[in-house]
């Protein structure tokens, strides 16, 4: 234990990747399943290849990711405004909430197909669906981060005639930034899945959820595992780009 | 304080309620869950009729109707959860060639329910006069894509002499606002509903160019080696089901009214277009030719990387040859 405590972290992370390996190959091994219930890493890195060697799994995923990237930026630039007004504002607050709130209970996958009806856009769609599902939690982080401001720090503001644009500038702004940005993290995991969504019930046949389907169509699982893999690793691509930002950003923390 | 008791009450209530006993099965009868594909819908009136008329429960079955995905049912029945399924001809063939042991053994639908619809005006009458126009399809994938393949294919053309467009399941908005100016659709659902809007329509029919297996009954070779009779009293039930149901489509409806959750009159139409598709000389029988002609589809459009080594072996008319109690 005292050893895997002193590796570097990048060395840690890859031996749990490899233990991971070693125990699904094991099960599969042991349960003796056939490849189309549980395919063996070795099954899924062949299909892995050919996907790779034609092209197939980089086109697909460029259109996923031209999706998620809008659709978690216009979740996060709608959300910060209207965070801003619910946490200043009381009466604001009073009025938007319950249908905010309301809103959480309707299943996206419920309105994706009438979006693409409503917008005429597929693409338009997909990336709206991504930014609902980014919004909400997004959102509630935004309102918690300027709500978490100490009221102190607003005494000192007046008490420097500092101007509404100043106090959101110098204190609110940087002070929510921790929280706001924990809040952007969790919308990069989740926009993943809300563009995959709208790929599944929205036509346009282009995607990681359009072959998604296909694989599952076909019964090759192993090739909606690599998909599978695939939109993990965008999605944890996306979480240390985000991390990265908030490293730099919040150098002044440390 | 009140409020607190008042909160619990009703949990109790919901709980005791949520707790109750579950009916008892009707003794002496297997049960047997049938993954049906689709959603409760009249075009399953065999089904329900051979349920309600206690054709399965003489065969010892009771049968519970599972309404989930094609393809979850045709992968149940492949890792022998299930002994029992209805899917699509072509998928049967897909699973083989990835190892499922799904076996093929009443075929429902005697012809492929895909077609191509277009306003009358349009002029697309025949499969050739689609050649250059723009095509909405549901998704290049799924029955609806086999289906049009094999019509270009039957007919001489290729993929890339039509233009076709992925519209989802809004065929009928994206033919009435001209944005297609022909749709693939199912030819007992879409068909029904322009007609019943007014429009006056073409309807290229598949199955009247090509041999397609269509929808049918799917068990795994394990049932079928340890449990024949299970299949073969399934699949007598249900022929009878369908024998009645094409004898008496109006009774058929009445009865699947009690099957499907608020179905009114309007959709008796879906069932007399089904019906047409269900007909043959002998029920339930599936032609060797249809096979090699959905195989060679299949692998045309690359949803195949090589034929099966056994195609016969995806399919048996051992169970539908035997003939039906009077």
């Amino acid at each position: 234990m005292r050893l895997l405590r002193s590796l570097p972290n990048w060395l840690t992370i890859l031996i749990s990747f490899l233990m991971l390996l070693a125990g699904w190959h094991l099960l599969v091994m042991i349960g003796e399943y056939p490849s189309f219930i549980l395919p063996s890493p070795v099954n899924v890195a062949q299909q892995m290849a050919v996907v790779v060697a034609d092209g197939r799994l980089l086109r697909h995923s460029l259109i996923t990711i031209s999706e998620i990237i809008p659709g978690l930026l216009i979740g996060f630039f709608v959300a910060l405004p209207l965070g801003y007004l619910l946490a200043k504002s009381p009466l604001a607050e009073r009025l938007i909430s319950p249908y905010l709130i309301a809103s959480q209970a309707i299943p996206i996958i419920a309105i994706a197909p009438l979006l693409t009806i409503w917008i005429a856009s597929t693409y338009w769609s997909r990336v709206l669906v991504a930014a609902l599902v980014v919004f909400f939690p997004v959102l509630i982080n935004i309102i918690a981060g300027l709500r978490s401001v100490p009221p102190e720090l607003y005494e000192l503001m007046h008490a420097l005639k500092a101007t509404p644009g100043q106090i959101f500038r110098k204190l609110e702004f940087p002070a929510a930034l921790p929280i706001i940005l924990a809040g952007l993290k969790v919308g990069a995991t989740l926009s993943v899945i809300g563009a995959l969504v709208g790929e599944f019930v929205q036509p346009k046949s282009q995607g990681l959820g359009f072959l998604l389907v296909t694989a599952r169509y076909q019964f090759k699982t192993d090739l909606v595992f690599v998909i599978l893999l695939t939109l993990a690793a965008i999605a944890l691509s996306l979480y240390g780009l985000v991390a990265l930002v908030e490293r730099r950003v919040l150098r002044w923390q440390t | 304080m009140k409020k607190l008791i008042w909160l619990l009450l009703a949990f109790s209530v919901i709980v005791l309620v949520g707790c109750r006993e579950a009916e008892p099965e009707p003794v002496g009868l297997r049960q047997i869950r049938l993954p049906m594909g689709y959603i409760a819908d009249p075009q399953y009136a065999p089904f329900y009729v051979a349920a309600k008329k206690g054709y399965y429960a003489a065969e010892g079955l009771e049968i519970e109707f599972d309404y989930s995905f094609e393809t979850d049912g045709i992968a149940l029945v492949g890792a022998n959860e299930l002994p029992l399924a209805i899917v699509s001809g072509e998928q049967v063939i897909m699973a083989r060639a990835q190892d499922l042991p799904v076996v093929y053994v009443m075929e429902w639908f005697q012809k492929y329910p895909i077609a191509v619809v277009s306003k009358a005006a349009s002029g697309i009458a025949r499969p050739q006069d689609l050649a250059g126009r723009n095509v909405g399809l549901p998704g290049f994938w799924g029955a609806s894509y086999v289906g049009y393949v094999g019509l270009l294919t039957a007919n001489g053309l290729t993929q890339d002499d039509v233009r076709a467009n992925d519209i989802g399941f809004n065929q009928v908005e994206s033919l009435l606002s001209d944005q297609s100016e022909a749709v693939v659709v199912y030819i007992n659902n879409e068909p029904v509903q322009l007609a019943a809007q007014g429009e006056a329509i073409n309807v290229i029919a598949v199955a009247d160019y090509i041999d397609l297996v269509a929808n049918g009954i799917i068990t795994n070779e394990d049932t079928l080696a340890n449990e024949p009779d299970l299949v073969q009293g399934f699949v007598r039930a249900t022929l009878l089901g369908l024998s009645d149901t094409l004898a008496d489509p109006e009774a058929a409806y009445q009865i699947s009214k009690q099957y499907v959750e608020g179905l009114d009159d309007g959709r008796f139409d879906v069932l007399l277009a089904s019906i047409e598709l269900w007909r043959a000389d002998t029920l339930g029988l599936t032609d060797a030719a249809s096979w090699q002609q959905t195989q060679a589809v299949l692998l045309d459009m690359g949803f195949l990387d090589a034929p099966l080594p056994d195609l016969n072996a995806a399919f048996t008319n051992e169970f539908v040859s035997q003939p039906l109690p009077q």
